[in-house]
């Protein structure tokens, strides 16, 4: 690399060295000493002339270009540059360049110090809405701690007195819908921390296919009563670095999922594993109504509600995959779906095996922010 | 009528005592009613300063401890038991309505507290850990 200051200086070195040489050269070789004396003070004077435009060019021209590298290096690191005069005597295109780079500077770093403040304005609303949300959830969870155990107390009828059928009905049919609104409340809690990346998750090692049994024993029942089939194909007898209750929640929500979509008649769903590498694959298949290509796309955003044509009732806050998937990061793995319309559709997800150090998937710790 | 039956049932089972201290007069109610029913004794009180009085001049077989109050919360009664009467400590079943993140419940465990669980809780599942508490 070299510096304009030096090319300059080599090249109006060299030529006034040059010229005083030939005055020089010409003097001691020529017969007219007089003449000869005249033309070496001429190419003296030239020589010097030429040396000091050469100090003067270069002086104005690498000055302003030195200052304005070291301006834009103040504006990378501050954002902002202060406001020099322009000396009015120097080269006109490099005065032009200092002032439309403040220009742009100034329009920059105004976008820039605008952005910060939108951002910490965000940042402000954020952790006001964090705080809001944390108090809603003290404030719906503690009602229904009353309303819950005071219908558990009526339906202790050995303790309370007895209840007629239709009074122990009507008390059935608040169970129910307090259920609901626990559920509510518990989803919108659980969305709230994986988008905080606050999710806390155990990673302990399990067996994979424990991690199955258990939905399946606490779901064959259910799919009984509502006429379906629940069937068990396990693959694999792997361990993995898993959270058994969190998991559970996966499973419930996508049997229940299931159990929205499959035909009243011969409904079936498939819960098991699959070897996969590095992870145990889990699944959940059902031979229901299926879910398009389009709305594939969409269903694991919040608060997404495939629009079937469907006449089964759907409830939900429209929260349960993407809590699912949410769940299932934080795991240090991933969840994907296969549909076809009409034939079913498979919710996969992966969990990490545990014979595989835990330190690789320690990464996945904030979900919300790892997803673009 | 209510009253013959229950204490029937649990004559075999030992009558405790119980301090519940939240700051929420449906959810002591709820539950003293609850303990009463089950023929156990029950004392409430709706604030802190005054649950950790009882708790120093009284003795209690198990305490039911909310968290989040006002003035004197749950926390500074725990911090104020490990300074000066650290056996307390094992009676308390924590009982809250804000979620503990899983290093808080590590830490209520190291510090020797009994359970800690989430309104709103299974009401059976609440008298069975305050039962289990004595043993």
């Amino acid at each position: 690399m070299i510096k304009i200051k030096q090319a300059l200086f080599l090249v109006f070195g060299i030529t006034s060295f040059i010229m005083f040489y030939i005055g020089l050269l010409n003097y001691l070789t020529t017969q007219d000493k007089g003449m000869g004396l005249i033309f070496l003070i001429f190419s003296s004077i030239v020589a010097f002339g030429t040396l000091f435009a050469g100090l003067y060019i270069s002086k104005n021209i690498t000055k302003p270009i030195e200052s304005l590298a070291q301006r834009m290096n103040e504006f990378s690191k501050n954002n902002y540059i202060k406001k020099i005069s322009v000396d009015d005597k120097g080269i006109q295109e490099l005065q032009s360049l200092h002032k439309n780079f403040e220009d742009m500077a100034n329009i920059v770093g105004g976008a820039l110090e605008k952005e910060k403040q939108l951002n910490l304005k965000l940042h402000e609303i954020d952790t006001r809405k964090t705080e809001f949300m944390s108090m809603i959830s003290h404030e719906l969870k503690t009602p229904l701690m009353p309303i819950m155990g005071y219908l558990q107390l009526l339906k202790k009828q050995e303790l309370m007195g007895e209840l007629n059928e239709k009074q122990l009905d009507a008390i059935n049919e608040i169970s129910i819908s307090t259920e609901i609104l626990q559920k509510l409340i518990q989803d919108v809690l659980t969305a709230q921390k994986i988008d905080l990346g606050k999710l806390s998750v155990e990673k302990n090692i399990v067996e994979s296919k424990t991690l199955v049994e258990n939905s399946y024993k606490a779901f064959n029942p259910i799919c009984e009563n509502k006429g379906a089939k629940l069937v068990m194909s396990l693959k694999t007898t792997e361990m993995v670095y898993s959270d058994p209750d969190r998991i559970a929640q996966v499973f419930s929500n996508l049997i229940s999922n299931a159990l929205s979509f499959i035909p009243e008649k011969d409904g079936l769903i498939e819960i098991g594993t699959q070897d996969n590498s590095d992870y145990v694959t889990f699944f959940v298949r059902d031979n229901g109504v299926g879910i398009s290509e389009d709305q594939q796309k969409n269903i694991f955003k919040k608060f997404y509600q495939v629009d079937t044509s469907s006449k089964r009732k759907k409830e939900g806050s429209g929260l349960g995959l993407s809590i699912c998937e949410g769940i299932v990061k934080a795991l240090g793995g991933k969840m994907w779906v296969d549909s076809t319309v009409n034939q079913g559709t498979t919710f996969f997800f992966d969990l990490p095996k545990a014979k595989i150090p835990i330190e690789r998937f320690q990464s996945f710790k904030n979900p919300a922010k790892s997803k673009k | 009528m209510s009253n013959t039956t229950s204490q029937a049932k649990n004559q075999s089972e030992s009558r405790l005592n119980v301090l519940i201290i939240d700051d929420n007069e449906q959810i002591t109610k709820m539950i003293s009613s609850f303990l009463d029913l089950s023929n156990h004794d029950c004392t409430i009180v709706n604030d802190g300063k005054d649950g950790l009085e009882l708790i120093k001049t009284k003795q209690y077989d198990s305490i039911v401890l909310d968290l989040a109050m006002p003035e004197f919360d749950g926390y500074e009664i725990l911090d104020t038991l490990k300074k000066e009467d650290p056996s307390q400590i094992s009676k308390i079943i924590i009982l809250t309505a804000s979620s503990v993140p899983l290093e808080t419940v590590k830490k209520f465990k190291e510090l020797g507290v009994s359970s800690c669980l989430q309104k709103p809780v299974d009401i059976d599942q609440l008298l069975s850990k305050i039962t289990s508490v004595t043993g």
